[in-house]
């Protein structure tokens, strides 16, 4: 007896939340990012399961263009990151209130 | 290897390949003279619209039926690429003037507006997420443009995690769409959707999720929380392609994904659609009631339209009204790009260094000083309201008769009294202008006194003859429809 | 109870365990070695899939490139985590709560389905079929278009993150 798929979808559903949990609550951009990863691995981990339920090539590959997006967006993610920390020296989101109104 | 795939996709391969040599050209002009650049690319965005209309109304299907090059794709790609030239022509003397002129700026606007035209030609899931990700990481980098403006960069930090928020809602959608069906092309997702071989419940939830995050991307209600923030804290002239451009993408996946892969689910969707319009009409207007700046105010203006452009998705489950729907939609978003990008004209031309020059006070005395920046922007704002006789009262003029008939006629009512709502003010900036005395300062440059010029003049004259306009977004028609 | 189901849900709980830990750890460093756990979890998972090539991609672009640049930008932006600012936003209790909702509107239709409990098919024996994988990328019939546009949003990111990043020239 193996595993369900209701294990896998329990599991990438509950990952899912918490990275929106995550980017919603805290104020660290770093921290946000984080969590916006886990979204996306959770994502991931649907693609792998029904990859091989449905023996079909396409959630594979879906897995491979998730992954270089991944790369992509956390060069230039990081690369904002550390831009903004270098003038202002902090990258509280909440702090950043120059435009708030 | 198959050729006529590629020549389905001409101005799409031209325009890359365009962005990419302009990349290694930039190298060799000097900094300060980038006007060349500018100019280098407005060619190439002209020879990709030639190539786009050249394509003229055939259907196409290329890459295993991936990719389809229809008369929705046709028109909407236009609407890109006019857009993108706009972008060109109010950016140069702006980036100039605020100390910004850098080479990188135009490839990276060519490759977003590829990704927006690939964006309209996706038949596949993978494709629509790609797209996504290729017209929004330029756009990051564009919203941060100008890197010595702390507003500017954390615009482009605070427009980053929205956007890979709402990439991140999308792909869990589409996950849940593939577990549903085992597919991710559109007609094996409706294949799986007719015979009833799919799961139901996660393919709804799937719907959600997708319609969720392009939600954040074009800016609805419930989601539109940092979007305020990055219109006004990113540079004005990609503020203006930002709130036409990925906006129109946004709104374009969501509807083929819609009439192609979810039809039958609008029984659930449309009470759910119905609301988000209802509730972004009403929040983006109100709130733009209260906003001293004028950027922040176009940019609540701009969430307000996206909910007139949701209310043309609403009917979408009903097969006679359905064409209209998406015509009166085209038609609506043609008009509201000539309108942004000639109100942003007129913003550009008064904007200073440090975002001074932006208050709604500046604006005063424009009227006596500058009669010829005032009228245009009295015609844009104008049609913003959907005064009759401007392009904007077309547009809602044939949302709104769709919607009725669709049978929504609360929906349109709604409409209709934002529209009064925001009439209040469109009209205080026209007040503002022509009855408060003030000596207002106006940078006179050639593009963005052309842009303002020709919008005006497209605005009036498509206003008083719409039927030109209207025979184009109706003969637009979407494959499979 | 199968001794795989046992060995999933040990790797879920501290999957999940550690996701939480992501979100509420309040220094940096120790959530970014919390993420590489959640992402150690996750490789875990796709082994039980028996897709050994993805378990093996997840731990290197994953854990090998992506969790190294984060913890890269952790040291550089390392004084931006003050212990005594409230680490979270005003309203925290409306994304708790909606969040609660979304999780449990998601559980509960999920359970509806009646393929919930049919034991999830693992890749064909000896893993994924990697020619297959690789020709399908590269095959005009295939996915050669979305490879070719992921090669381009990289161009992009890449143009992006030197500009961005690049040592600014004060005028």
């Amino acid at each position: 007896m193996g595993i369900p798929v209701s294990y896998y979808l329990v599991l990438s559903a509950i990952m899912f939340v918490i990275g929106i949990l995550g980017v919603l609550l805290r104020r660290n951009a770093l921290v946000t990012f984080m969590s916006l990863e886990m979204m996306f691995n959770a994502a991931n981990l649907i693609f792998v399961t029904f990859a091989a339920y449905y023996r079909v090539l396409t959630g594979q590959i879906f897995v491979f263009f998730v992954m270089t997006v991944a790369a992509a967006e956390v060069a230039v993610g990081l690369a904002l990151m550390v831009a903004i920390f270098r003038t202002k020296h902090s990258i509280d989101l909440d702090q950043m209130s120059s435009l708030k109104g | 290897m198959n050729l006529s795939d590629y020549y389905a996709i001409t101005p799409l391969v031209f325009l890359v390949c365009w962005a990419i040599f302009l990349l290694l050209v930039d190298l060799w002009i000097p900094a300060g003279r980038k006007g060349i650049t500018a100019l280098l690319s407005a060619a190439g965005l002209l020879i990709a619209l030639v190539l786009v209309l050249r394509s003229g109304e055939q259907v196409l299907t290329a890459f295993e039926g991936s990719v389809v090059v229809d008369g929705f794709s046709v028109f909407l790609s236009v609407l890109f690429l006019v857009s993108a030239l706009a972008g060109i022509a109010l950016a140069h003397d702006y980036l100039q003037r605020l100390g910004l002129e850098r080479g990188e700026y135009y490839p990276l606007l060519l490759i977003s507006t590829s990704g927006m035209m690939l964006m309209t030609y996706a038949y596949d899931l993978i494709e629509v997420f790609l797209a996504l990700e290729l017209l929004s990481i330029p756009l990051y980098i564009l919203a941060g443009f100008s890197r010595l403006n702390l507003e500017s960069e954390e615009a482009s930090l605070k427009y980053f995690l929205l956007g890979a928020f709402s990439s991140g809602f999308v792909l869990y959608g589409v996950g849940l769409v593939f577990a549903a069906t085992g597919y991710t092309d559109f007609p094996g997702i409706a294949k799986a959707a007719q015979n009833g071989s799919l799961n139901p419940t996660l393919f709804l939830i799937g719907a959600g999720l997708v319609l969720t995050g392009f939600g954040f991307k074009s800016a609805l209600v419930p989601f539109h929380m940092w979007s305020p923030d990055v219109y006004q804290g990113a540079p004005s002239p990609v503020t203006a392609f930002m709130s036409v451009g990925a906006k129109a993408a946004g709104f374009a996946a969501l509807l083929r994904v819609f009439v192609v892969v979810f039809p039958g689910m609008s029984v659930n969707l449309t009470p759910l659609l119905w609301a988000l319009a209802a509730l972004t009409m009403f929040v983006g207007n109100i709130v733009a009631l209260v906003q001293s700046n004028i950027k922040r105010l176009l940019a609540y203006s701009s969430i307000a339209h996206s909910g007139y452009l949701l209310m043309a998705f609403v009917p979408y489950g009903n097969a006679s009204v359905r064409s209209d729907a998406i015509a009166g939609m085209l038609f609506y978003l043609a008009a509201y790009c000539l309108t942004t990008f000639g109100a942003w004209a007129v913003v550009i031309a008064l904007e200073k260094a440090e975002g001074k020059g932006l208050e709604l006070e500046d604006y005063a005395g424009l009227g006596h000083r500058y009669p010829f920046l005032a009228a245009t922007m009295t015609i844009f704002l104008l049609s913003f309201t959907g005064v009759p006789l401007t392009l904007g009262f077309w547009g809602k003029f044939y949302l709104f008769s769709t919607a009725v008939e669709g049978g929504f006629w609360q929906l349109a009512l709604i409409g209709l009294l934002t529209s009064l709502i925001s009439a209040y003010y469109y009209l205080r900036v026209v007040v503002i202008m022509y009855m408060r005395p003030g000596t207002p300062q106006v940078q006179r440059n050639f593009w963005p006194l052309l842009t303002s010029g020709v919008g005006a003049l497209a605005v009036v004259i498509l206003g008083i003859a719409p039927g030109v306009l209207l025979n184009l977004a109706v003969s637009a028609l979407l494959k499979g429809l | 109870m199968t001794i795989m189901q046992i060995i999933f849900l040990i790797t879920a709980s501290v999957t999940l365990f550690a996701a939480l830990m992501v979100v509420s750890t309040r220094k940096m460093m120790h959530a970014a070695m919390w993420l590489i756990l959640v992402l150690f979890g996750v490789t875990i998972t796709f082994a039980l899939l028996e897709t050994r090539f993805f378990a093996i991609v997840q731990l290197v672009i994953y854990i090998g490139a992506i969790a190294i640049l984060i913890i890269f930008a952790v040291m550089l932006t390392r004084r931006s985590m003050n212990a005594d600012v409230p680490q979270v936003n005003r309203n925290w209790w409306l994304v708790m709560v909606s969040s609660l909702a979304l999780f449990v509107g998601l559980v509960t239709v999920m359970s509806v389905w009646e393929g919930f409990f049919v034991t999830a098919r693992t890749a064909p024996p000896g893993g994924e079929n990697l020619v297959q994988l690789g020709t399908a990328l590269v095959d005009p019939n295939g996915f050669v278009l979305p490879f070719e546009v992921a090669s381009l949003v990289l161009l992009a990111a890449m143009v992006g993150a030197i500009y961005v990043a690049a040592e600014r020239k004060e005028k």
